[in-house]
């Protein structure tokens, strides 16, 4: 756990020191709020953040992909990779560290955004456990991402490469649970596939939260989500070192 | 050689173990992951966190299931899911959710059957029987064009005999889905309906075929109401007493009241009835022209000696025939100003593009009372035109203002909750009667209270003959001349006239005292026929000229001048009880200042092509709850009170300012709007640059240094 969090806290560091977190962040926070203030702020609108809730996974689609792709792809270009193979930590603890490090950093841009909702209660009634709420399901989907653009960015070198392989990735997994795409589905597969195939997506635990309710299922499948390619992505850095 | 080749087929054979092992691995892992969440839905914790719970079943559906002494079966019409397009299989969803939520909340009192009429024939035919209703959904490709239907239905029977059909079950939410059911429910569950008396004096059609004039039947009629509630008529020429199994009597907008009328309503209410009245101070005229012309309305009937104002001021009501309008702009505001059938005033207008469009307008004499503490703009309302607060008259202001809505009582925590009243047209006041001061003066044991108020931007005149703001003006810049006078007119008293709030709907209870007390009771009309038959008859008796046989006269028998008469005369008089001077059980009387937004044309939306007004969305629910209120009847208060909560946001806040200078009212929401707005997006967006500038200046303060030190 210690070692994990000294990974975390390294990778945190090396964020903040370069411009990457600054620019990374000030563009998403940019996009993100200049168009959902536009339909949140309006006289006479309802106190909600249906619509920047429904940006955020749109954004975090193009934006986590370009956070991960230089996980491990830039530590195997550098050659640091095999560097950070010799510490005494696991793969898996290095895997967490650095998955952790994301992750934190984008509950940091999410707090800056609590500046909205703050505005929304100080001129309407804004219900706050479902806001909350929200914010949870935010940070589980963007952790989803997150876990996913380790897994692509562990299998290449280029980081460009790993970008868009995890894009496309993840614009499938977001689309499976489009339920255009699952009408048109229905129409040429079996009702079971569907909805085995439909329930892969993220997106879709991730609208049920932001409604309102929280479901333990759904906070299992982030788990599971997570866990799978966070695991597949320590069995490629482990068969990488195996193959030395 | 050979050696290095065994090496070597061993090497790839164990990549391909290792390889295939990962594979197995991978898959395994899958397999169990799956699982977890396949278990982990089958088992699952479900926490709702809306403050209001709308993804929860509410207190009103579960207290009504434990109600069930019988056997409730669902009989679910439903065609398959897959096949229903995407925007229905959303209120699927919701639909399954609260059907599977009622069968486990009925305890196995609840049984749900599923039926699919596109699957069997003969379970089309009987959906079809009981009245479900199939969607018809055209399905068009480039190629071919086809009509799909499909099955979403509820078929409820209670007990094997009661039943209830909903043609269709299309939630859009599981909150929607309990308000269309659980009412329902509760209607089965009824056993014996509520009765309820009533008396109407019908509004004066206007260029409308509607024989006896337009009443109040469209919401006493409704489906939902009508299943719980009976009404009866009680209006009787002859002025019987009301019979003793009728407990509350509604008035709709009484008028021509004899005192005979009056010495019934008396006798309800001291006997302990309870007496709901709307009243209109006057008349006007809507029909299609909208001339809002003054219509003669007289309370009391000629001949009448004691005043029905007298009468309502004797059991604590002060009703002040005056016509009230309030300036407030969010009071006149209606729900949807966007959006036709129009809930106030709108008139048309041409659009930049010449069209004619109808656009709302503000007309203060339609106005709903707002849910708004008062005292807390009164230092907004004490400043003068300069701007400063007159610290004496805010003082006063704290003191004498109140909430909109002070009541706690359930029949107004859903207006509450959406932030505004039923909106009333052309109201009038209804208070508690006062003593100089303005304290309550009640009756001995005669408690009361003001449940609705307007906004302290009340204006209170004796009813004008035409409140038109357009004078009657026909061509658009006429119209916009008169409005102009009409707004400037009232902008003019409400910058003249003290600030007051106006009481519009009042309650009293307690045992009351007649008004009759120490008078003769007032005769009913067959009564004093007959007595006038009786004097007649006595006045022939004792005229010495008159021959004791008529008939023996010569010529032809003089004909019976009033037949009925006479047949009341051979009638015996109807025994009435004694006169009940005070109550020994409490009455309860609840007045409130308007009839025009029940009555059946305004409810049912028959203006709304002419600019409206149409009050049906609020006034409706308020009827509605009125009655559950009146019965005690708490069962579907909670889902009543789940109605949305007002979350409006309001950047420029509304201090019970007039309307006075919209551009400048509008010009300070955008300026705060474009504020807000910049605000949020540079506030965290510059944070992060200003921080990304500072550790690139200190990082490259450090390698200067740095490299400063290596050489």
């Amino acid at each position: 756990m210690r070692e994990t969090f000294v990974v975390m806290r390294r990778e945190l560091v090396s964020y903040f020191v370069s411009p990457i977190a600054y620019v990374f962040g000030a563009l998403m926070l940019g996009v993100l709020l200049y168009y959902s203030t536009e339909v949140t702020l309006v006289q006479g609108a309802r106190a909600s953040l249906d619509g920047f809730f429904q940006w955020l996974p749109f954004l975090l689609l193009f934006f986590v992909p370009a956070l991960t792709m230089r996980l491990w792809a830039e530590e195997r270009k550098l050659g640091t990779l095999e560097l950070l193979m010799t510490f005494p930590v696991t793969i898996r603890q290095l895997v967490l560290g650095k998955f952790a490090a994301a992750v934190v950093y984008l509950a940091l841009l999410l707090v800056l955004t609590l500046g909205l909702p703050i505005t929304l209660g100080a001129y309407g009634k804004l219900d706050w456990p479902p806001v909350l709420g929200s914010y949870l399901a935010s940070l589980l989907f963007a952790s989803s991402f997150v876990a996913v653009g380790m897994f692509w960015s562990s299998l290449t070198r280029d980081q460009i490469i790993a970008m868009l392989a995890a894009m496309v990735s993840l614009f499938v997994l977001y689309q499976l649970g489009n339920p255009q795409n699952v009408e048109y589905a229905n129409e040429w597969m079996p009702a079971w596939l569907v909805d085995v195939v439909s329930s892969i997506s993220p997106h879709r635990y991730f609208v049920s939260i932001a409604r309102g309710v929280l479901d333990s299922s759904h906070l299992v499948y982030f788990l599971c989500f997570c866990g799978f390619f966070l695991h597949a992505n320590a069995l490629v850095l482990q068969a990488r070192r195996q193959r030395g | 050689m050979l050696h290095t080749n065994l090496n070597l087929r061993s090497s790839s054979s164990a990549q391909r173990g290792a390889a295939l092992a990962v594979v197995v691995h991978v898959v395994l892992l899958l397999a169990v992951l799956g699982q977890t969440v396949y278990l982990a839905s089958r088992h699952r914790v479900r926490v709702d966190l809306t403050s209001e719970q709308l993804w929860s079943s509410s207190e009103s559906t579960r207290t009504l299931l434990e109600k069930l002494d019988q056997r409730l079966v669902v009989e679910a019409y439903f065609s398959p899911q897959e096949k229903l397009p995407v925007t229905f299989r959303e209120s699927r969803k919701w639909a399954e959710s609260f059907l599977d939520e009622l069968v486990q909340l009925g305890k196995g009192k609840v049984v749900l059957q599923r039926f699919d009429p596109n699957a069997d024939d003969s379970v089309k035919k009987r959906a079809e029987r009981v009245g479900v209703k199939p969607l018809q959904l055209t399905n068009s490709s480039t190629t071919s064009l086809s009509v799909d239907v499909h099955w979403q239905g509820l078929r409820l029977v209670y007990g094997g005999g009661k039943q209830k059909v909903l043609s269709q079950f299309l939630p859009s939410s599981s909150f929607v889905a309990e308000a269309m059911l659980t009412p329902a429910v509760k209607e089965l569950v009824t056993v014996q309906r509520r009765k309820f008396g009533y008396m109407e004096w019908p509004v004066t059609a206007v260029g409308q075929q509607t024989p006896g004039g337009i009443g109040w039947n469209v919401l006493r009629s409704h489906e939902g109401i009508s299943k719980r509630y009976e009404f009866q008529n009680l209006k009787d020429e002859d002025g019987a007493l009301l019979p003793d199994d009728v407990d509350t009597l509604f008035l709709f907008r009484p008028k021509d009241l004899t005192d005979r009328q009056k010495y019934v309503l008396d006798q309800f209410v001291v006997r302990g009835g309870t007496l709901v009245a709307f009243v209109d101070a006057a008349e006007y005229a809507i029909g299609p022209q909208r001339t809002f012309s003054k219509i003669p309305l007289q309370l009391d009937a000629t001949g009448s000696k004691q005043p029905f104002l007298g009468q309502l001021l004797h059991y604590g009501i002060e009703w002040k025939p005056k016509l009230v309008a309030d300036m407030a702009q969010r009071a006149m505001s209606p729900r949807d100003p966007l959006q036709a059938p129009y809930e106030y005033f709108a008139a048309p207008q041409l659009d930049q593009f010449g069209r004619q469009r109808m656009v709302p307008i503000a007309y203060p004499y339609f106005f709903h009372p707002l849910p708004v503490d008062w005292k807390t703009s009164a230092s907004e309302l004490a400043k003068d035109a300069s701007g400063k607060v007159d610290e004496t008259a805010a003082a006063s202001f704290r003191e004498r203002f109140v909430a909109g809505m002070p009541s706690d009582e359930f029949l107004f925590q859903s207006f509450k909750n959406a932030g505004r009243g039923p909106g009333f047209y052309w109201p009038t006041w209804v208070g508690l009667r006062e003593k100089a001061g303005g304290k309550p003066d009640l009756p001995p044991d005669v408690e009361g209270r003001v449940h609705l108020w307007s906004s302290p931007a009340a204006l209170v005149e004796d009813p004008p003959q035409m409140v038109n703001p357009f004078g009657g003006a026909r061509d658009a810049i006429q119209r916009n001349t008169e409005y102009a006078k009409f707004a400037t007119k009232l902008r003019e008293r409400m910058g003249n006239e003290p600030r007051l709030q106006v009481p519009l709907m009042v309650e009293v209870k307690g045992k009351f005292s007649s008004v009759f007390a120490g008078q003769d009771r007032p005769k009913r009309p067959s009564e004093i026929k007959e007595e006038e038959a009786k004097k007649a008859e006595a006045a022939v008796v004792d005229d010495p000229n008159t021959p004791e046989d008529e008939s023996k006269q010569d010529g032809p028998p003089a004909p019976a001048k009033d037949d009925k008469k006479g047949k009341a005369a051979d009638k015996p008089a109807v025994q009435e009880p004694p006169m009940r001077t005070t109550g020994d059980r409490p009455g309860r009387i609840v007045v409130v200042g308007d009839a025009d937004f029940l009555r059946d044309d305004i409810v049912r939306g028959d203006l709304a092509q002419g600019g409206g007004p149409v009050s049906g969305s609020m006034a409706a629910p308020f009827f509605a709850q009125m009655l559950d209120w009146l019965a005690e009847d708490r069962d579907l208060v909670a889902l009543q009170s789940r109605s949305a909560t007002d979350r409006t946001l309001r950047f420029v806040a509304d201090t019970g300012a007039t309307a006075a200078d919209a551009r400048a009212t509008e010009k300070a929401l955008r300026d705060k709007t474009s504020m807000l707005r910049w605000s949020n997006v540079l506030l965290p967006t510059g944070l992060l640059t200003v921080l990304g500038f500072v550790v690139l200046i200190v990082r490259r303060a450090q390698k200067r240094s740095f490299l400063a030190s290596l050489r």
